[in-house]
Parts: C-alpha cells; structure tokens; sequence
C-alpha cells in the first residue's frame, strides 16, 4: 500500500466510525413516515456539519451525517480518458445491482462518482464496524481494480492491433 | 398568473411553524466571541509567523487556535484558515507528536484539540491553492487523444495538492490517536465553524 493511502484510508475511516453514531428518527414533516434525513432535507437542525476527506485534488471522500443517516461519496481518482470510462462504466455496473449492496445508492451525488446511503436500520442490522470494514475495503478495491482493467484493455488492444496488421507485414 | 404550477411550490417554506424553517441561530451558543474581521485575522497571522520563525511552534499552533475567528466573516476565516495551515507545514514531522500533547494538555485544551480537529477537514475540503496544486482539474490529457497511454502509470504521480493533503492527513492522525473520536463527532455538531 502506498504511504499517503494508508493515513487517507485511515482518516475516513475515523470520521466514519464517529459518523455512523445514528438513531432512529421519525419524519417531521410528514405523519408515520420514516426517511433518511439526509436525503429528505425537510429540517435544517438535523443534518450536520459535512466533512470533506482528501488525498488530492482528484480522490476525496465526502461524508454528510444527518441523525437518522449518512451518505458517503467517493471520487475515484482518473489520470486520463480511459480511467474515467472505466471509473463511469465500473460504478454504473455496481448501481445497477444496488438493491444487492443495500447501502449503495442508485445515484452518485453531483461530483463524486459513487455514493453510500447508510441509515439506522442498516446499524441495526449490520455491525457498524463491519459496515466501516465494507466501505474502506471498497475504497481499496476498486483502485485496484480499475488499473487491472485498464492493463487489461490495453493489453487487449495491443493484441488486437498485432492480429489486424500482420496480414499487411 | 395561469401559468403557475401550484402543486410544485413547497408549502412548506411558507409555514412559518414547518421544521424547514427552524431558527438555525438558536443552535448557536450565546457566549460566540464578537465578530472579527479580516484584518484582525491578518494581524494574528502575522503574529503567529512571528512565533514560527522564533523557534516556538508550540507557541504558534496554541495562539493560532485560542484565536479562531468562530464569529468572524468568510474573509476572516479564510485568512484564519490560511495561517493555521501554514502553521501545521511549518512544523516537523517528528516533532507532531510533542507539540500536539503540549496543545492539548492544560487549560482549555479540550476546546483547541477541537477547533484544530475543525481546522484540519475544512483545510482538506477547501480546494488546493498555492503551491502544487495550481493546474487545471484535468492536468494528464494522454497525448494520443484516443486515452491510450501506457506511459503513466496509477499512483506514481501525485495528483493537485498531494502534499498539503498528506500533511493534514498525518495530523489528523495523530490528533485522533491522542483526543479521540469523539472530536471529530463535534466538529460534525458544533454549528460554530471556524
């Protein structure tokens, strides 16, 4: 692991762990209804102060608690075009299974590339820590994943070249 | 006047009583110190460049963090935030440790471990300035314009800021070790943001 990753990862995952103390919290707005407040919006007093978590300009971590939950967003870093395909590819492939992640949300908030949405019922019915383990794990993977595929594309496209123009050597 | 859809206005809004409309300043303590401007800022940044270059970095991060602007404008805390940061590159890595203990010991040192805990995330949300992190957003266009580029490799090249980063990153670090994580629960609370 690099050195500047491990204090990055080690920080989101302090500010996750003091994030994630959540509690059940009815609607005020609305009657027997129960919504995560952070995407609700309906009570200013309730949704706390975000906090941005940056490695560099392009890999953050964005974590907005509220009282009844908390979204996290990541941007994954993109050094070039391809990466960013990938990046947009990768994260609209785990979207589209989001119902099997149950903390992922179906949209990425505006400027990041993938976001979590972790209410109190996902504490009650899951270890935190373990929900924390699941989000750095995540973090962790998928970089690693994305320089496996681009190496992988790349190394496919140079194959694909090498067959196409031997027939005009 | 036909034009105006009703059932998308957010009635809400006009209920004076509705929780949207709650009195957000009645969160806020009534002992806020007054209002600072930006010049006072400007002055204690200098006084604190003062301590720096005289060989009392101890002495620097406590002024600077006894004399956060929490009443003050957005100019004032800018500058504020500005001096903080160049207090925390100003200090080396290996004495973090003992200058943090000397901060947050002693009398109100509960309150500076905060306010510097609050320093650190809005030092690492603001965007880069300066030194390192001057360049356009998308810096590495590759030079094929088809994306391919087996040049650059991922994780060699530190993206903008790099370096401001790893420096807040290594105190939070420390900071969390030595007070705790109940410091960066109150900077998520705490409605007075420096």
């Amino acid at each position: 692991m690099s050195t500047s990753l491990r204090p990055y990862l080690q920080c989101v995952r302090s500010s996750l762990s003091a994030a994630l103390a959540i509690s059940n919290f009815a609607s005020q707005t609305s009657e027997r209804h129960n919504v995560p407040e952070i995407e609700a919006a309906s009570s200013p007093e309730l949704l706390l102060n975000p906090l941005v978590i940056s490695r560099n300009y392009d890999e953050r971590t964005f974590i907005e608690p509220s009282v009844n939950s908390v979204r996290v967003s990541l941007k994954v870093k993109q050094a070039d075009e391809i990466e960013h395909i990938l990046v947009h590819k990768f994260a609209r492939f785990l979207t589209q299974r989001a119902d099997a992640f149950l903390i992922l949300r179906r949209k990425p908030v505006e400027g990041y590339d993938i976001s979590f949405l972790i209410t109190n019922f996902h504490t009650e019915a899951m270890l935190k820590h373990k929900i924390v383990d699941f989000v750095i794990e995540f973090m962790e993977e998928v970089d690693k994943e994305i320089s496996e595929m681009k190496l992988f594309l790349n190394a496919r496209a140079r194959f694909v070249a090498e067959s196409f123009l031997t027939p005009f050597d | 006047m036909s034009q105006l859809n009703y059932r998308t206005i957010n009635i809400d809004v006009l209920d004076p009583d509705s929780s949207i409309n709650f009195p957000m300043d009645t969160l806020l303590p009534a002992t806020l110190p007054p209002p600072t401007t930006s010049s006072a800022a400007a002055s204690v940044a200098s006084e604190v460049r003062q301590l720096l270059r005289g060989g009392d970095p101890e002495g620097a991060l406590r002024h600077v963090l006894d004399t956060a602007p929490l009443g003050g404008d957005d100019r004032a805390k800018e500058v504020h935030l500005a001096a903080v940061t160049e207090v925390l590159q100003g200090i080396r890595q290996g004495e973090m440790s003992r200058v943090l203990e000397g901060v947050c010991t002693g009398d109100g040192g509960a309150e500076r471990a905060d306010c510097l805990m609050k320093y650190l995330y809005k030092g690492m949300a603001s965007p880069v300035s300066g030194a390192g992190g001057a360049q356009s957003p998308r810096k590495s266009v590759s030079p094929q314009g088809t994306g391919f580029s087996q040049i650059q490799g991922r994780n060699l090249g530190e993206g903008g800021g790099g370096q401001q980063m790893s420096v807040l990153l290594s105190w939070h670090e420390k900071l969390v070790e030595l007070v705790g994580t109940g410091s960066i629960v109150r900077v998520m609370t705490d409605r007075r943001t420096v």
